[in-house]
């Protein structure tokens, strides 16, 4: 593995029924980075992501922090991960569902790093929360046990404008304070103007853009990327 | 048992009592408990017969059709329920097993349908209590073990059939369908294949054995009478081959590999999935 790769994918091949869910898509990314993941519709997002979180089966490999993912229960213990759409059961209170997946992790409820607030108090039902207040507790269930890297499927999707002012400040400050990687997917790269390090852009399955944002030149570039470009973050 | 099945079936015992449909199917078995003990009770009685084995007889098939039907709808819409709501990919991704996960439903939904059964019962017993005997003991004992047992290998191959299958909707279809083939499907194949083909009790045997429902309801009438009389024929070959305590333990372990096996398919078949 390349010196200072936190996160390093190897030719990583998902194929479903209807064709291709990702194709041969490798690259790296070094600790303490936030990729935008970026791409259309059936572009293949969640699939990568859903591959690296050990949800799916692939060819391939890919290693996070020298260590190969597979399916045993370690490859997990590093990964915050946040699906598209969580439905929690309505009659369920936040405390119960934040315990449910603290005690799966084997740790303290204290170890999510989120602003007091972010999240509604423990006894309030899933039942009665909005969109957005159910998608923080998800949220806050990813950063359970502080994780060194974040799948993040469209975190803030049903984020409200100060939900999302928060959240991309936290991101950063796991970033900068914890070295926390990051791979955050959104149809929209452009929500994630200055505060990603790193652009990926997959079309059809395959990586056709990979653009380091700190610097000046796309590092990979397949394809004319002109349309995706334009949405450049 | 690991931290992580225990966690996922306090939380799978927790949401399925407070489900609304297993509260009303609560509410449904003891009165259907109360309602036949009294109507079994009063025909006893006018037939000049005493203890509550007659009662409690009344309520083997009770005992064996609901707990069931509960049990394969509760296991079919477990995992694939959650796979549906996204909260399947959020525990799988966990540092936890995916066998962990399922055998964790199946204990939290075995216990809250054993709660169902219990407070039933609990109900039943306590009209029965007035004239129960000593010597009833056993009967109930086993009535309610049997009923137990039936309600753990539902469940088990209702999860089974939920790790199979791709949507809630399939999982409901397999576990009604599955529960129409071994409540009446079988019954009515057997009865009409008796007339051409000679089973013989061996091959009876066999048959029961394949159907945990009908393990369960012979395990349960053997409860009321354990000379296996009220079975006719095959109880007769069944206490003869292997006595009261063999035939008992046969079909007790019949039910245990019924719960274990589909278990083992869910081991096998939950990490195989793409979530």
């Amino acid at each position: 593995m390349a010196k200072g790769a936190f996160l390093r994918v190897e030719r990583l091949t998902k194929t479903y029924r209807s064709g291709w869910g990702l194709n041969d898509v490798s690259f790296e990314l070094p600790g303490g980075t936030i990729a935008a993941l970026g791409g259309p519709n059936g572009s293949g997002k969640s699939t990568l992501l859903r591959c690296l979180a050990g949800l799916a089966s692939y060819r391939g490999s890919a290693w996070i922090d020298g260590r190969k993912v597979d399916a045993s229960p370690a490859s997990r213990e590093t990964i915050g991960y946040l699906p598209q759409s969580v439905a929690m059961p309505d009659h369920a209170t936040i405390g119960e569902v934040l315990d449910l997946f603290a005690d799966l992790r084997g740790v303290d409820r204290s170890t999510i790093p989120l602003p007091g607030g972010f999240v509604n108090d423990d006894d309030v039902r899933i039942g009665t929360l909005s969109g957005g207040q159910r998608h923080r507790v998800a949220l806050a269930v990813a950063l359970l046990g502080r994780p060194h890297l974040l799948l993040l499927d469209e975190p803030v999707a049903n984020l409200d404008e100060e939900g999302r002012i928060a959240f991309w400040s936290l991101l950063r400050r796991l970033r900068d304070r914890d070295g926390v990687t990051s791979i955050v997917s959104s149809p929209s790269p452009s929500d994630l103007r200055g505060v990603a390090d790193r652009a990926l852009f997959l079309d059809d399955g395959r990586l056709v853009l990979e653009e380091d944002l700190t610097g000046p030149a796309p590092l990979v570039s397949e394809d004319d990327p002109d349309d995706l470009m334009e949405a450049r973050p | 048992m690991s931290a992580p099945v225990t966690v996922v079936a306090s939380w799978e015992y927790r949401s399925s009592v407070r489900a609304r449909w297993v509260l009303t199917m609560a509410a449904i078995f003891g009165l259907l408990c109360v309602t036949v003990t009294l109507l079994a009770f009063r025909t006893v009685r006018e037939l000049g017969l005493t203890g509550i084995g007659p009662a409690s007889a009344t309520l083997v098939n009770l005992g064996v059709l609901l707990p069931s039907l509960m049990g394969l709808l509760l296991g079919a819409g477990s995992l694939v329920g959650a796979r549906e709501q996204g909260m399947l990919s959020m525990m799988c991704a966990q540092p936890v097993r995916r066998s962990s996960i399922a055998f964790g439903a199946f204990l939290g939904l075995t216990g809250s349908l054993w709660t169902t059964l219990g407070i039933g019962y609990g109900v039943a017993l306590m009209i029965m209590a007035g004239v129960a005997r000593g010597s009833d003991v056993p009967a109930l004992a086993t009535l309610i073990g049997a009923t137990f047992g039936v309600a753990a290998a539902s469940v088990a191959i209702g999860i089974g059939v939920s790790s199979l299958v791709s949507s809630r909707v399939q999982a409901v279809a397999a576990g009604v369908g599955l529960w129409i083939v071994l409540a009446l499907g079988m019954d009515l194949a057997l009865a009409a294949l008796a007339p051409t083909v000679h089973l013989g009790p061996v091959g009876l045997l066999g048959t029961i054995l394949l159907n945990p429902l009908e393990s369960g309801r012979i395990l349960a009438l053997l409860g009321t009478n354990f000379e296996g009389t009220a079975l006719g024929p095959f109880g007769a070959y069944l206490i003869s081959g292997f006595g009261t305590v063999g035939s008992v333990l046969l079909l007790a372990a019949d039910l245990l590999a019924w719960t274990v096996l589909p278990l083992l398919v869910a081991r096998w078949a939950l990490p195989r999935k793409d979530l």
